[in-house]
């Protein structure tokens, strides 16, 4: 697993948000701190705000890294990683639902740190994709939307994909989202269910799936563009083939509808047993669900699906979706002749199901 | 709930909205709708499908509208050229549709003046992406004509050039052209040896020439890259089989099945081609039908009648096919045009062929000067089937086209009452036959469906039906 939260000491009181480079790397821009000396514990940078010396790392491995330095708490984030394309942004960990499965369980603090995430976004390299999730990101909607519009203005080539539970858009927010700088920017909206109590009890929140209705017909309207997001549990699976219904009726605009496995950590860890459904052994509900989606222009596809688990006529539709920096295979994927086209699993899978799970092909 | 109803056997209806969302009513649940005495599954049924919104229903009714976009928009952008660099032709076929002209006639070839307006009009289209397909006479004939277009359209992102040629030489300017990896080849392969030179060649050796070089292009390119059409007689309809086969021995596997168009040289050679009765349509049914059971029994290629996929696909997918000759609205001289061989420009390649005869003049201007014109307008005021009166009850008219051409070629006028045209009569057959075939248990027919579909999977056998 790469690290994306180093220890480092720092001169500067106060948080910041720098790029590091290496002494090679020539003439360093003012929001650059370059290396100034390295050994076997770590590596030291230096730039307008002084020195920052970081454990456990080199300067080659973090050439190019947006990161946040956090002087009190002696951290340092790597917000962007050079070379990556999976980079996200957490904007807040606040949320107003309490999903049975989530995989990053909210907290009840906010902590404000827009203006440095948009200083970064701001120092990310050419045409990058930035994904922002929390908590709820539009439970701070002013502020998102203040920042993804400051920063697409002044960086075009950039783009965003935000991770939100689409309940807090309002018809004024419509002529707002219908700006061009939102085509830039793509929402990732989970649905879970075709009807209310079903949807309601998976995200524990009365009136979810009624405000989720009214969120979507707002960005319906704003021609946002959107990416649904389903996450696979127990009781949702035999729901599928009516959400597809549901989706092919309703939200035919959608970009993608992203069928995911469930991810082994936050709320499922401990749920593990009540929650996950093999879909090796009853995956005819998503083929229904997958088949009618694609019948009416829908375009489905399957994230947290090892390859190998997937029949071979859905297998095309299983993405490499696990980000880099948490991916891992356990020991029966080494003859895999799949491997580079697969997700594999999350680092925090147990290796004892994982190995259970494949079939190398 | 705004329905259509089209009855289909054994007392089932069909109920289409005008987003072209759709369901089977069995004959009991036809019953309950008329009585209005719906079940609760029958409202959860017509609610989850969007059939029936409550009214603080944001979502249903604007998810209703976006359908009934979907299906009227069209593209606004010029971004598909039909080009007739030559009218001259080295065959003569006994159906011609364009009043081509022998391959050492004069004058019949662009100008130097009407190939640079044709340059010039490439440099100033804002689109992206191209189309182009060199029509003829026989395109091949002027092959310096062909790469200087193809030269001029290296700055768009996307390119597509379809040359549309009889087969009859392939010498080595001609095959630098093909070698481009965007340049595919359309031609015309009408079955058996003896049935080609009946209605194409004329001559066991051009027929010969024809089928060498169609296999030399099969062998150098694979088939992908190449699409044949059949053109059907429909007094003398060849053997079924023997006509896929012909197509299947080449590695084809779309076979488009059209009756001879009532155009060119056909109005005077056909006359019986104006309308096709049920005979046609019944040959059509079998044809299809027998591909059905020959994918059934080799699954390793899917062989499919391209107007019936296109027209099935359309039924689930508005807007993904870029088909002209079946939409609505369906806008003429806007997105795409058809340049002649004297610079003239048309808004259908039909149109040119009208012209051609003489039976009305349906240009709309000309590349130099441009097609802005009244002409276009008045066409553009009659071009969809949403204000016809006819089309406004029919549950097909979400799925259908309207094309204002073939009406004047046919009848003369656009204003005969629609199911009393053969354009009606035949999408009316075609859409009722492929409904019939979408809720048919039969696994043959399911699986073809599906590869037609383009489907991963398969296509639920009980699929959006009130029993």
């Amino acid at each position: 697993m790469i690290p994306l939260s180093l220890r480092g000491l720092a001169e500067a009181k106060a948080p910041y948000v720098v790029r590091l480079r290496t002494a090679a790397c020539g003439e360093p821009g003012p929001d650059d701190a370059r290396s100034v000396g390295q050994d076997d514990e770590g590596v030291a940078f230096s730039g307008s705000n002084g020195l920052l010396a970081i454990d456990g790392a080199s300067a080659a491995m973090l050439d190019g890294d947006v990161v946040l330095v956090d002087p009190r708490r002696q951290r340092v984030e790597r917000l962007l990683r050079a070379g990556s394309q999976h980079n996200t942004l957490v904007v807040t960990e606040r949320c107003d639902q309490l999903c049975v499965m989530c995989s990053q369980p909210p907290k009840k603090t906010h902590v404000d740190r827009f203006a440095l995430l948009e200083k970064a976004c701001l120092l990310a390299a050419p045409d990058l994709l930035i994904g922002i999730s929390g908590g709820e990101p539009t439970l701070f909607k002013e502020e998102l939307l203040g920042m993804v519009e400051r920063v697409i203005s002044a960086r075009p080539d950039l783009s965003f994909h935000i991770l939100s539970n689409g309940q807090h858009f309002t018809e004024q927010d419509i002529p707002r989202l219908a700006a061009p700088v939102y085509r830039r920017v793509s929402w990732g909206i989970p649905i879970y269910a075709a009807t209310a109590g079903l949807h309601d009890a998976i995200v524990a929140k009365d009136g979810a799936f009624v405000a989720l209705q009214n969120g979507l017909a707002v960005l319906i309207m704003a021609g946002a563009r959107v990416e649904l997001r389903t996450v696979l549990v127990k009781d949702n699976l035999n729901a599928l083939p009516e959400l597809a219904r549901f989706v092919a009726a309703r939200l035919q605009f959608v970009e993608a509808w992203s069928l995911m496995q469930l991810e082994h950590v936050g709320f499922a860890k401990g749920r593990w047993a009540n929650l996950f459904a093999d879909h090796r052994e009853a995956f005819a509900p998503l083929a229904e669900a997958i088949d009618y989606a694609t019948l009416h222009g829908v375009r489905a596809q399957l994230f947290n699906f090892p390859r190998c688990t997937v029949p071979a006529a859905y297998r095309r539709l299983a993405r490499a979706s696990i980000s880099d920096w948490k991916r891992k295979f356990p020991d029966r994927c080494a003859p895999c002749r799949e491997q580079v086209e697969c997700g594999g699993f999350f680092a925090w899978h147990p290796d004892d199901h994982a190995n259970q799970m494949v079939q190398p092909l | 709930m705004a329905l259509r109803q089209y009855q289909l056997p054994a007392g089932r209806a069909l109920f289409v909205n005008a987003g072209g969302s759709f369901f089977l009513a069995s004959r009991a649940a036809c019953m309950r709708l008329y009585n209005s005495a719906l079940l609760d599954a029958d409202h959860d049924f017509l609610h989850l499908h969007g059939h029936v919104l409550e009214p603080g229903d944001k979502l249903g009714h604007v998810a209703r509208a976006y359908a009934e976009a979907q299906r009227a928009a069209v593209s606004r952008q010029l971004d598909y050229l039909i080009l007739v660099p030559t009218l001259r032709c080295d065959l003569s076929c006994s159906y011609c549709q364009v009043s081509r002209v022998a391959a050492t006639q004069p004058g019949y070839d662009w100008s130097e003046d009407t190939a640079e307006a044709v340059l010039h009009l490439l440099d100033t289209l804002a689109t992206s992406q191209i189309k182009i397909e060199f029509q003829g006479g026989e395109p091949t004939l002027r092959p310096d004509l062909v790469r200087r277009v193809i030269e001029r359209c290296a700055r768009f992102d996307q390119r597509e050039f379809v040359i549309c040629t009889n087969l009859q030489r392939l010498d080595d300017d001609i095959l630098a052209l093909l070698d481009h990896p965007d340049v595919f080849i359309s031609t015309s392969l009408d079955g058996s040896p003896d049935v080609h030179s009946r209605n194409r060649t004329g001559s066991a050796q051009a027929t010969d020439r024809f089928f060498d070089n169609l296999a030399t292009v099969v062998a150098r390119y694979g088939p992908k890259k190449i699409a044949a059409l059949p053109t059907i007689d429909p007094a003398a309809p060849p053997d079924i089989d023997a006509l896929i086969d012909s197509y299947n021995r080449h590695g084809l596997e779309s076979i488009f099945l059209r009756p001879i168009n009532y155009q060119g040289f056909a109005r005077k050679r056909h006359r019986d081609a104006r309308e096709q009765g049920d005979d046609w349509r019944a040959y059509y049914e079998r044809f299809v039908r027998r591909l059905i059971a020959r994918n059934w029994q080799d699954r390793s290629r899917v062989l499919e009648e391209a107007y019936l996929s296109i027209a099935l696909r359309r039924i689930f997918r508005p807007g993904t096919e870029r088909h002209v000759d079946l939409r609505s609205p369906n806008p003429l001289g806007i997105d795409y045009i058809v340049v002649d061989h004297d610079g003239v420009v048309y808004p259908t390649d039909e149109a040119r062929m009208l012209a051609r005869a003489g039976v009305i003049d349906l240009a709309i201007g000309t590349v130099a000067a441009g097609w802005d014109s009244p002409a276009r307008d008045l066409l553009n005021k009659h071009s969809s089937n949403s204000d016809d009166p006819a089309c406004q009850t029919c549950a097909f008219q979400p799925f259908c086209g309207r094309d204002l051409v073939d009406d004047i070629a046919r009848y003369g006028r656009i204003d005969l009452p629609r199911h009393e045209t053969e354009f009606c009569r035949r999408h009316t057959h075609l859409f009722s036959f492929i409904f019939r075939l979408l809720y048919e248990e039969d696994e043959a027919v399911r699986y073809s469906l599906a590869r037609w579909l383009r489907l991963p999977g398969t296509l639920a056998p009980a699929m959006d039906y009130l029993a």
